[in-house]
């Protein structure tokens, strides 16, 4: 290569490049270093307080007000990623459900249109699902949906699925009234509401204000805060399940904030319920409809099949597949799939028992209104789904005293109620 | 000795049957670098599952620069300066796009209302947009408008200019080549590193592309630097150049694997939110971009018979003489 021809005047640019290129190389390898410093040696690190010195007027005002939301919202990624308070607060004067506020308009609760606007996604997804208007629908009824709502709720699986008596106010949230219900029912089947902007449901049930904090949402507790009880105890079958209990064991190292759509059994070494029903695991994708993975309308009194419960079953086994054979997934899917059957069976012989009781009028017109009609309620309502859920979700004590057992005790209950009723109409006639 | 000497006659018979020349190589780098960079930054933007506005503006921008870059190669072979025009149009608006971006993605990687001493933060730089990244559209730019311009004589340092203008470089082009696959080097060795922190660097392979990477970062700043370089640091210039093409195709590799599941199956959301598969071929890149600057410096061509013979030459314009 020959030398480049150096005049005098150009030596300096030369030592300025080579000073400059040299200082940048420095700093590079620097930072380089501090990086792997880091990196290597882990040190527990709090997040920064991203609204420490904002002079946003929300913060300032608020942290005098109600410092706890703003201290958690200054910690969240949603405020690291430069979202402000108006982002999801401030409304137009006319925009459904504002109210004034400081001289401005804000929704009091943002509802799912505001999440949407950086989470379309995950918001036609949830839309779409069990969380959404069947969640609603179960117990207000679907008479308050406008056309457009009722064709959203028609077309989510649970909403197409025994339409006669699914879209009816339910029974017992009209019995039990308002003031009880706005603590019972509502508390949790409010992750369906429409809202008055036109959208449905609410993203804060489970991702709680104001931290949005993946570990939160991805931990089962959170699920416990509505699928716990006698009608739906997941969270108490999953606590007695094999990876309920590696989960309580070991669940303190598990990857909380690994990043969504990429987990392996690396990140959970055992599923929670948002693995198995949401998160990006295996080869099934990441969804906010909790139902796309699931076989069967387990929730319904005779269950059956879902619509294309073919894929959402090889949704689900994608993800047992990580850990398990696919010889013990095919037996453990034919077992559980024979339970269903037999809980099935006797959930139509408790109908066998009490028809004739509809057929010779030997009900009252009302619901709840005698044990009969609780016994007949709770047969398929608690025991018979709970046997179902502790079949599907490994709790034994669930499919067995918490569910079959009470089942046949009712079962044998309600024959005994039925034939005294039955003979007494005899005798009476 | 004589069988080396062959060896070296052939190497040169091969450079020399080249179709293009280095800085038409460069500029073919340039293009083919722009559309991988909008094809990566797409990937990268879709993790969060919506992308913003101010985010299309490179996903855009980088198809649409390498088809203009691909055009003006094809228009140089007849309009030599409207290529050069459009040509630098676009590789200053590449320079522009990346200085952009690292602007958008350094205001996003700091906090500027928290309190004082942890605003900017290696956590931030760690888990924070990697505010490296963009600046490949600067590089690319920089690289692109170095090649778009010739330099006359070869190895002099002047660039022509439009029509008669002339402008003397500090540095012959080739060691500004050189000076560029350091920095390259550089930004692609700490952007690996800043990716790979999250990780915890758990992965003892972890420490190739980074101590690769370093060292091509120096050796190409010696070449750089250096007024004349001799053969044995020309041979450990190449071969790092080569070591750094095998890291990006064993990262390529390494990260398809660990985005694949358990089973082998692709899941195309593995792969936008998992080890970015796009991004160790940087290595691979700068490792091509340093070979090619260590190509002749001449526009012309040789027909392979002068090579060989040291006969009458057959010079081929490398259609860059109007």
């Amino acid at each position: 290569m020959p030398d480049a021809p150096v005049t005098a005047p150009l030596r300096p640019a030369r030592l300025i490049i080579l000073i400059l290129v040299g200082v940048v190389i420095v700093l590079g390898f620097a930072v380089v270093g501090l990086v792997i410093g880091r990196s290597t040696t882990p040190t527990a690190t709090e997040p920064a307080d991203a609204l420490a010195t904002s002079t946003n007027k929300c913060v300032v005002c608020h942290r005098r007000t109600t410092p706890g939301i703003v201290e958690q919202f200054g910690h969240s990624t949603m405020a690291g990623a430069e979202v402000i308070c108006q982002d999801c607060h401030q409304v137009d004067s006319d925009y459904p459900g504002a109210s004034e506020h400081e001289g401005g308009y804000v929704l009091a609760q943002p509802t799912t249109a505001k999440c949407q606007r950086c989470h379309e996604t995950e918001v036609a997804e949830y839309a779409l699902s069990r969380h959404g208007l069947p969640a609603y629908v179960a117990y207000a009824g679907a008479e308050g949906l406008n056309e457009t709502l009722l064709a959203e709720y028609e077309s989510i699986p649970e909403g197409g699925f025994n339409p006669a008596r699914l879209r009816e106010r339910n029974a017992l949230f009209a019995l039990e009234g308002e003031a009880v219900t706005e603590f019972a029912c509502k508390a949790c089947h409010s992750i369906g509401n429409p809202a008055a902007d036109g959208s449905v449901g609410d993203c804060s049930k489970c991702h709680l204000r104001h931290e949005f904090s993946l570990e939160q949402a991805r931990k089962p507790e959170t699920c416990n805060a509505c699928h716990i009880g006698p009608d739906h105890p997941q969270f108490e079958i999953y606590v007695e399940s094999p990876h309920g209990i590696a989960y309580h064991t070991g669940g303190e190292s598990w990857h909380w904030e690994a990043e969504p759509g990429t987990l392996t059994v690396n990140d959970f070494p055992a599923p929670t319920c948002s693995i198995c029903h949401m998160s990006g695991f295996g080869t099934s994708g990441t969804t906010h409809d909790v139902g796309s993975r699931l076989s069967w309308y387990l929730f319904a009194p005779v269950s059956e099949r879902r619509p294309a419960w073919q894929d959402n079953q090889s949704r689900m086994q994608a993800i047992c597949l990580e850990c398990h054979n696919r010889s013990f997934i095919d037996g453990f899917y034919q077992a559980a799939d024979a339970a269903t059957l037999a809980i099935n069976d006797w959930v139509e012989e408790s109908d066998q028992i009490v028809a004739p009781l509809q057929d010779q009028g030997l009900l009252t017109e009302a619901s709840f209104d005698e044990p009969l009609d609780f016994v007949y309620f709770e047969l398929w309502h608690h025991w018979g789904r709970t046997a179902k859920f502790g079949a599907w979700m490994q709790g034994p004590d669930y499919t067995q005293w918490h569910g079959a057992y009470e089942l046949l005790s009712d079962l044998a209950e309600l024959r005994l109620m039925a034939d005294e009723r039955l003979g007494a109409a005899k005798g009476g006639d | 000795m004589a069988t080396t000497a062959t060896l070296a006659a052939r190497l040169r018979l091969r450079w020399r049957k080249l179709p293009l020349t280095r800085d038409q190589f460069m500029l073919l780098m340039a293009a083919t670098n722009e559309i991988f960079l909008g094809i990566d930054i797409y990937l990268a933007h879709s993790i969060s599952g919506t992308i913003s506005p101010n985010e299309w503006i490179p996903i855009v921008f980088g198809p649409l620069a390498g088809a203009a870059l691909m055009i003006a190669g094809l228009i140089a072979l007849r309009r030599r300066q409207l290529a050069t025009a459009i040509a630098s149009a676009v590789l200053l608006a590449s320079i522009v796009v990346g200085l952009l971006g690292a602007y958008f993605h350094f205001v996003r990687a700091i906090l500027p209302n928290a309190p004082a001493f942890e605003r900017v933060s290696v956590g931030l730089l760690v888990w924070g947009p990697p505010i490296l990244g963009p600046l490949m559209f600067s590089l690319v730019g920089l690289l692109g408008l170095s090649a778009a311009f010739i330099e006359d004589p070869a190895d002099s340092g002047r660039l022509r200019l439009w029509g008669e203008r002339r402008l003397q470089l500090p540095y012959r082009k080739t060691n500004a080549y050189f000076y560029m696959v350091s920095l390259g080097s550089l930004a692609t060795v700490m952007s690996s590193v800043l990716d790979h922190a999250r990780t915890g660097f758990e992965n003892p392979w972890l420490w190739l592309p980074t101590g690769v990477g370093l060292f091509a970062t120096l050796i190409a700043a010696v070449m750089a630097a250096a007024e004349r370089t001799g053969r044995v640091e020309s041979m450990i210039y190449n071969l790092t150049m080569l070591t750094l093409m095998l890291v990006g195709a064993g990262g390529l590799i390494l990260h398809i694997q660990t985005n694949l599941t358990a089973g082998g199956t692709i899941v195309g959301e593995r792969f936008i939110r998992g080890a970015p598969f796009l991004a160790p071929l940087l290595f691979a890149n700068m490792g091509m971009l340093g070979l090619i600057s260590r190509l002749p410096a001449s526009e012309t061509r040789m027909q392979p018979s002068s090579a060989i013979d040291g006969s009458a030459q057959v010079a081929v314009s490398g259609d860059r003489s109007s």
